[in-house]
Parts: C-alpha cells; sequence; structure tokens
C-alpha cells in the first residue's frame, strides 16, 4: 500500500497556489491514488492569504490536514509559509520556501510588523526537517516570467523528495504540469522547474 | 476538445474536479436543459464550467439577474417538461423561497434540481446559514454529498428523483465540496432529452397555476395542492430507505454514529487516524431529509448511543431527537445540543471530528509534545496578520479615496447643521471590503447615546454597516426616515448588486422621498465571484453579445434627477461629484447618484497580458518623498512602508501601474519607471 501523503502549500491570490495543487492532484491520479484538495479561494481578489492542503492517498476522504500531518509545506510567500506551517507542518516535514515578501496592509498601514524572512525560515527548522529557502520570483524571471514561480518551487520540491517515500518524483511532476500549463508558456515553465531542481539540489550539498 | 474536461464523453475517465465542477458532470451526464444561476461563492463554478460547454450538448445556461428569477426560470423549463437546475448560495437561497415554497404546490414535469451551497465558517459569506431547514419547510428531498465524486452522482440522480416525484430536490452542498478537489470516476452521459411539450391538465388539472380550481382532499384550490404534495413527501420517506445514498456500517462496537455529507468523510479519516477503523456502527446519511428510517433503526438497535457528525446546523440531530422520543427515548444522543461534543458555529474540520469521536469512543485524541507546543508558542510571536485588501490597482480604491474626502469636506460645509457623523451604508461585493477593517487593530466599544464620529485612514474601515445584496440603499433609507440628520447618508452598491436587487429600492427611495446619496462602483462584472457577466458587461454567459445597460439610465428612469458619471482613476473628479451629490440630497431632500465606472483591473491586466503588452511600474523617488504616508493610506497592497527608512516603496511585481498613488501624493514624488508604458497608456 502506497503511503498516504499530506501537503500544505501556502501563498497569497495570484502566486499560482490551486495551479500547483491541481498539478500535483494530477500527478498523484497518474500514480492511480485518491485526491482530496482542501482550498479556498479568498474571493477572486488579489493578495488575500490562500492555502491548500492536498491529501493523496489509496484511503482519502476528507480534504483537510490535521495540526502538524503535513509531509511538506510548500510557501510561495514566506510570511504564509510560517503561518500554515506553524499549524500543520510534522516535525520531519519538508519545507520548499519562496524567500520574496509580498507586504500585509496591516504591514502597510503601520499596525503590524513584517517579521525578517532569516527569522521566519529560521523558524520552519526549528518546526520541521530540510527546508529550501530561495528567491524563487527573481528564479522564475530569470526563467522567463515571474508567474512561472510556484513551478519553480515544484522543482526544488522534486529534489527534495528525492530519496523518500512518497507517490512522486521529478517525472511524474513535470508531465502533469505540461498537461495543465496553457502550451505556450510550457517552455518556460519547463525551465522554471529545472532551474528549481538545480537550487534544491545545490542547497541539500 | 471541449473547453472543459467535463464536457469529455468518455464513462470512466477519472479527473480531479471541485465539487461545483462535479455538479456540472452530473448535469450533463443527466441531460440537463436549462441551468441558471446567480455568481455566489462557493456556488458559481456550476454555471461557469457549464457554460463552457453548454453549446456541445444544447443546454440554456444563464446568469439570471438574481437567483429568484434563476429559479423562475429553471421553474418555466420544468413545468414544459425540460430538465432545469437553478444554482445559489445560501443567501441565494433566502431570495428564492418564495417559488421555491409555491412551485412544491403541483410540482414539477421535467426534473427540477435546486443547488444550493452552504458556508460553514462563513468563508465567503455574510453568515453561516445551513438552508437545509428552508427545503425541508418547503417539504422536498434533501440529498447533500459526501464528497466530490458522490456531488456528481447525486447531481445526475436528483434529475430522475424529481421526476419520479415531480417535485423539486435539493441538493446541498457546504464550501468543503464545492471548493475542494477530488477525483472523480465519469459516468455514462443520458442520450434521450426530455421532450419539450405544454399541457394545462398534465396529470392534475390546472397543473400549473396555483388558483386553478383543482380539486383534492376534500379541499380545492392552493390547500388542496398542499394535500397532493404531502402524499408525494411520503413515498419520498419511503423511498430514501432504499437510495444507494444512505447505507449502514456494521461495527464491532454498541456506539453509533450517524454521518451525513461530508460528515462522513470526516469520520472516515478521523477513525483511521485514532485507529480504530470498522469499530463503531456508521449510518452514512445522503438524505438528511427525509431520514432513512430503516437505517436509522438497523443503527440504533445496535448501539447504546447515537453521535451526529453534520456540517451546519443540528438539523439530523434535532430530526433524530424526535424519532428517538418513539423508538428508543433511552438511548443518548451526542452532537452539537444537549450533549455536545461538536461546535453549533464554524465548520466540522479533521480536527474538531477527531477529538469528538474519540470522547465519544472513550480513547486518547492524539495530540502535541508540551516542548513542541512551546516551539510553537515562541515561533508564533514573530507572526503577522494579512488582512483581506482590494488588489493592486483596484479601481474601488480611487472611488473610496473620493468619498472618504467628500465626506470630510461635506461634514465641514454642513457644520452646524450637521454633527458631522456620515453614515456609509455597504454592500455585497469586492468593495464590502470597505468594511473588513485591519485585523491587527483593536477596537474600542463605546456606550455612547449620541452619534460618534469614527475616524479612519483606509478605506478598509469606510463601511458603517452591511447586511445583504442590495440592503445598503434601502437601510439608508430607513435611517434617513426614522429623522437621522447628524450626517450625510451615503450607499454604495456595485453594478451586478444594481441589477440583483437595488432597482426596487431605488424606485422605493424617489417615491417616497429618501434625501441619500448612493454610489455605484461599476466595474462591468460580477467580479468578486470571479468576473461572471452581469448586465453591465455586454456579454452573457456563454459569451453571446448582449445588451449593455448603464446603470445611470435604469437610475434615472426610475426617477433619479441627479446623476454624476465618473471615472474612479480621477480621484480629484470623483471627490468633487460625490460632494456636489450629497450637497444636492441633502438641499433638495431627494436621492442621488453617482457611478463610477471603470472595467475591473483584474480583467483589463489579463487582457493586457494575453496580448503580451508589458506594464511599467511605478517608482518612489526616495529624494523627494517626505513619509507623509498618504499614498499608504490609499490602501493598494503594492504600495509599502518601509519603517527603517521613513520612505513608500512600491513593489515591483504587483503594481499594475494605474497612477492612483502618484495622484495623491502631495509632492509628486511618485512617478512611471521608464520601462514600459502605464495602464492608462493602454486604456485610457
Amino acid at each position: 500500500m502506497v503511503k498516504a501523503y499530506y501537503i500544505m502549500i501556502a501563498g497569497v491570490g495570484g502566486q499560482g497556489t490551486v495551479m500547483l495543487s491541481r498539478i500535483i492532484g494530477d500527478a498523484a491520479l497518474m500514480r492511480g491514488l485518491h485526491v482530496r484538495i482542501g482550498e479556498t479561494y479568498g474571493a477572486a481578489m488579489r493578495g488575500g492569504a490562500v492555502h491548500s492542503h492536498v491529501k493523496v492517498g489509496e484511503e482519502v476522504h476528507s480534504p483537510l490536514l490535521m495540526e502538524d500531518e503535513a509531509d511538506a509545506l510548500l510557501a510561495l510567500e514566506p510570511l504564509e509559509g510560517l503561518r500554515r506551517g506553524l499549524t500543520y507542518l510534522k516535525p520531519e516535514g519538508v519545507v520548499v520556501i519562496n524567500t520574496r515578501r509580498v507586504y500585509p496592509i496591516d504591514v502597510n498601514v503601520g499596525v503590524a510588523v513584517y517579521p525578517p524572512v532569516d527569522r521566519i525560515v529560521d523558524a520552519l527548522r526549528r518546526l520541521g526537517g530540510v527546508v529550501v529557502a530561495h528567491d524563487f520570483t527573481a528564479l522564475a524571471e530569470k526563467a522567463g516570467t515571474s508567474r512561472a514561480m510556484n513551478v519553480a518551487v515544484l522543482g526544488a520540491f522534486s529534489r527534495v523528495i528525492e530519496g523518500a517515500e512518497t507517490p512522486f518524483d521529478r517525472e511524474v511532476l513535470v508531465e502533469a504540469m505540461k498537461k495543465r500549463i496553457p502550451k505556450r508558456w510550457v517552455e518556460v515553465n519547463v525551465k522554471a522547474f529545472n532551474m528549481g531542481y538545480e537550487v534544491a539540489d545545490r542547497a541539500l550539498k | 476538445m471541449p473547453k472543459h474536461v467535463v464536457g469529455v464523453d468518455q464513462p470512466g475517465l477519472r479527473a480531479v474536479l471541485i465539487g461545483n465542477e462535479a455538479v456540472a458532470r452530473g448535469a450533463i451526464e443527466a441531460a440537463a436543459q436549462v441551468v441558471a444561476g446567480y455568481p455566489g461563492t462557493p456556488s458559481s463554478e456550476v454555471i461557469e464550467t457549464l457554460s463552457l460547454v453548454a453549446k456541445d450538448f444544447g443546454m440554456h445556461v444563464e446568469w439570471s439577474v438574481n437567483e429568484k428569477v434563476a429559479l423562475d426560470v429553471a421553474v418555466g423549463a420544468a413545468i414544459v417538461g425540460a430538465r432545469a437546475m437553478a444554482t445559489m448560495k445560501n443567501a441565494g437561497t433566502n431570495w428564492v423561497m418564495d417559488m421555491f415554497a409555491t412551485v412544491v404546490y403541483g410540482g414539477v414535469s421535467g426534473g427540477l434540481v435546486i443547488y444550493s451551497a452552504d458556508d460553514p465558517d462563513a468563508f465567503y459569506s455574510s453568515t453561516e446559514q445551513d438552508t437545509r431547514p428552508l427545503a425541508k419547510a418547503v417539504g422536498v428531498l434533501i440529498l447533500e454529498p459526501k464528497d466530490q465524486q458522490e456531488a456528481k452522482d447525486m447531481a445526475k440522480a436528483a434529475f430522475d428523483y424529481s421526476e419520479r416525484f415531480e417535485l423539486p430536490v435539493f441538493l446541498r452542498s457546504v464550501t468543503r465540496i464545492c471548493h475542494s478537489g477530488g477525483d472523480v470516476e465519469f459516468g455514462e452521459i443520458r442520450r434521450s432529452r426530455n421532450k419539450v411539450f405544454f399541457d394545462r391538465h398534465y396529470k392534475l388539472p390546472f397543473r400549473w397555476n396555483v388558483y386553478g380550481p383543482f380539486k383534492y382532499g376534500g379541499k380545492v384550490g392552493p390547500t388542496a395542492k398542499h394535500a397532493w404534495q404531502l402524499e408525494r413527501i411520503e413515498e419520498i420517506k419511503g423511498f430514501v430507505n432504499r437510495s444507494g445514498f444512505n447505507w449502514v456500517e456494521e461495527g464491532e462496537v454498541p456506539l453509533g454514529i450517524v454521518a451525513p455529507g461530508i460528515g462522513y468523510s470526516y469520520v472516515k479519516d478521523a477513525l483511521t487516524k485514532l485507529k480504530l477503523d470498522g469499530r463503531p456502527w456508521i449510518l452514512k446519511v445522503g438524505t438528511p431529509y427525509p431520514l432513512p428510517e430503516d437505517g436509522l433503526r438497523r443503527l440504533i438497535d445496535n448501539v447504546d448511543k447515537v453521535l451526529v457528525v453534520e456540517e451546519g446546523d443540528p438539523f439530523v440531530e434535532e430530526q433524530l431527537y424526535a424519532f428517538m422520543k418513539e423508538y428508543s427515548p433511552e438511548k443518548p444522543i451526542y452532537g452539537k445540543t444537549r450533549r455536545q461534543l461538536i461546535l453549533r458555529y464554524g465548520e466540522l474540520g479533521i480536527a474538531q471530528v477527531v477529538n469528538a469521536l474519540a470522547r465519544f469512543l472513550g480513547v486518547e485524541a492524539p495530540n502535541i509534545p508540551a516542548g513542541r507546543r512551546a516551539v510553537k508558542g515562541e515561533v508564533a510571536k514573530i507572526l503577522a496578520p494579512r488582512s483581506s485588501a482590494l488588489c493592486p490597482g483596484c479601481q474601488h480604491l480611487g472611488t473610496y479615496w473620493g468619498l472618504r474626502f467628500a465626506l470630510i469636506k461635506a461634514i465641514s460645509k454642513f457644520r452646524g447643521r450637521m454633527r458631522g457623523v456620515w453614515i456609509v451604508n455597504g454592500d455585497i461585493g469586492c468593495y464590502e471590503q470597505g468594511g473588513y477593517g485591519i485585523f491587527a487593530k483593536e477596537i474600542k466599544v463605546s456606550e455612547a447615546k449620541e452619534s460618534r464620529r469614527v475616524m479612519f485612514n483606509n478605506p478598509y474601515e469606510i463601511l458603517d454597516t452591511n447586511y445583504i445584496m442590495g440592503g445598503g440603499i434601502g437601510v439608508a433609507q430607513g435611517e434617513f426616515h426614522a429623522g437621522y440628520r447628524d450626517g450625510p447618508i451615503v450607499a454604495v452598491a456595485g453594478d451586478s448588486t444594481f441589477f440583483h436587487a437595488c432597482m426596487p429600492a431605488i424606485a422605493n427611495a424617489v417615491y417616497n422621498k429618501a434625501a441619500i446619496t448612493f454610489i455605484v462602483l461599476d466595474n462591468a462584472w460580477t467580479a468578486m465571484t470571479g468576473h461572471q457577466p452581469s448586465p453591465a458587461s455586454g456579454v452573457t454567459a456563454t459569451l453571446e453579445p448582449a445588451r449593455r445597460f448603464r446603470v445611470e439610465d435604469v437610475a434615472r428612469s426610475l426617477g433619479v434627477e441627479h446623476v454624476w458619471v465618473v471615472d474612479p482613476y480621477n480621484v480629484k473628479e470623483v471627490e468633487k461629484a460625490i460632494l456636489e451629490a450629497i450637497e444636492t440630497s441633502v438641499e433638495k431632500g431627494v436621492p442621488t447618484l453617482v457611478v463610477a465606472r471603470r472595467e475591473c483591473i483584474l480583467q483589463v491586466v489579463r487582457r493586457l497580458t494575453r496580448e503580451g503588452k508589458e506594464l511599467a511600474t511605478y517608482v518612489v523617488d526616495e529624494g523627494r518623498c517626505v513619509g507623509c504616508r498618504l499614498c499608504v493610506q490609499l490602501g493598494c497592497p503594492a504600495v509599502g512602508w518601509d519603517r527603517e527608512r521613513g520612505k513608500a516603496f512600491i513593489d515591483p511585481v504587483l503594481c499594475v501601474a494605474c497612477s492612483l498613488c502618484a495622484q495623491v501624493c502631495p509632492v509628486n514624488a511618485i512617478a512611471p519607471s521608464v520601462k514600459g508604458k502605464t495602464l492608462r497608456d493602454y486604456v485610457g
């Protein structure tokens, strides 16, 4: 029996959390597994906190994770990564985190302080296992568009889980990604995926 | 290739669908002919999805102007024999009650399905309201899916059931079904379509006219139709015992769980978590009304006590109390009421179900070790909240900026005549974020018995009241007629809300002479729910060209004489128009209207991106920036504040070069970067 695998994806509206959860869901389907994805969309607007609970396995029924259940945290924004990691990341859970900040309005109007990103990364190291932190937005820009940031994070994730017992590997994730992404953006996204993979590879060595 | 996977005619195909897409697939498999609804999160994706493939299946799919009209349309289709569905969120179900409560008197010939999406935990709604009691009050079969697969299967079966009992079927979903993804296996698409025909006396005399002289049960007219309906309900009560959506799972210990809808899925995962799979007895309920009494009896005969795990109100639980009073009064019921293990508010969630099951089954719930709890406590200290905000470059930011300063100027103008406490009545749409506030701020309440001005410096605290679709314009009139004269009375609404529910209220304001100022934030789309077309868009749900309604034309025809139409990307113009509108309404004692019109920025930027057009960004010249923070007060998520340097900055990833921050900067420190064109270079 394939061990159930749980992923928490955290970000803000417009960053592509939903696309990422769909790619991972499709990859699980290709593996013949059941999928549950728990999401709220924060209306249509940009910039609100968005997170996805992704559960795949032979026996999954409900869409939400419990505290400390996430095998992996994919954080598209540091503060949101900390927010969800704090609740859902399990002690040995792996983390890929984009260090590019998106300021909340609370910080902009001066009633809250954005924590330093290195403190966020340290906090996630204390809460979980391996952490790969990088400015994946800049990386995706180099690949051709900042909008491929989510896929760059996915590429890094595919490297982080190498050797671990998960339903996923690099091939199936790339395959699923190619099916979901509009054709004219596939090339850029494959590039972003590979660049993300390389970043994680260097970080882990 | 169909434009959406739900249109693929391949039984056995598996795809990850959200619940709403699954319902859309169910409607396709059932060969539905007419589907109408009004956008409302979390229900909208049913029609959004169907609109992409409607033509492939000869299906009429429409966004109606409101849910009540949508149900009227669906009823019309169903009485001429077609299979029809109306979709809505919980609030919309309140809107349709008049028709819903009436159509059951005589019922339908084509299958009629009412899809109602509830929102436990109020992720996107004014309330957590459970709509199942409404459907029970009316007296129809309720189906409630446990997951996406069942959402598809039930949507399909609902049409058959409706035709079998000649009554509408109520399909109740919740956010965690509607918006959660799950793998769904496709079934066969029904090849035959219902024949469309009309017969006044179809099976019953005067079938489609509640006042028709129909005789039944010794009565005539509506009462006779009521008697007819009650007999149908009795048939349905028998039928649900044989429904494949209800079943009993045998257990090993005399403890029973009744699990309607998604409650069942949580129970299954929770039992696995507790390593108690197969231990308690389970009654899985797919028809929360009427309940499957055979299944209930079997469960109760085998257990000493029962726990009900359901999303929303204790709806099944209360029915169970009524049932048990006769059947087995000594066995205790646990759930959300007398022996409470689950909160009555908020969503169920897996953690709550695990804890409730652990207590009910007498085992230890898994918990977080104290050491780890302490680490979490420490880490949590650096966390900052993220309040909901309008989008970068949102045109409403310009309208709210103009409104804020127009109000300040108006009260200074009316000093001596008014205390200077305005009321801004909100409504439902993106602009409702004008009342979401800033989460990190602490609010002091007052016991004052007189009007008190509340100051704010951002658009997220501008709305004083907000309730329901179209509510603001009516509430404003009540404030005026009660004699409130301490300050100007304003109401805001969007274009889609205007057509949904504001028109009668405007006629009322003119007719009854309410001196209020109404601001319509017209962005040409039902933006908050995902940019569905409205009568202001010029296209239908299936993107056919349609008449484009102008809010000001409609308002003028309803008798509003003083109207201003402005561009929210010109903050001075907006401020001037609103100030004039307030003055005119106060001086002349009539309603006035300001239409702030500019297409939703997300739509504009999407179009430009598709065309491969590059946008410049605005940048702050730090040498010129005096740190006054006016630009930050605009409330645009792209405008940040660097605490250490005491300067504003603009996030180049978020900025859409709308120019609003540059307009509000008093020292001209904000200008477009040299690279690329600004938004207004492209769209004016």
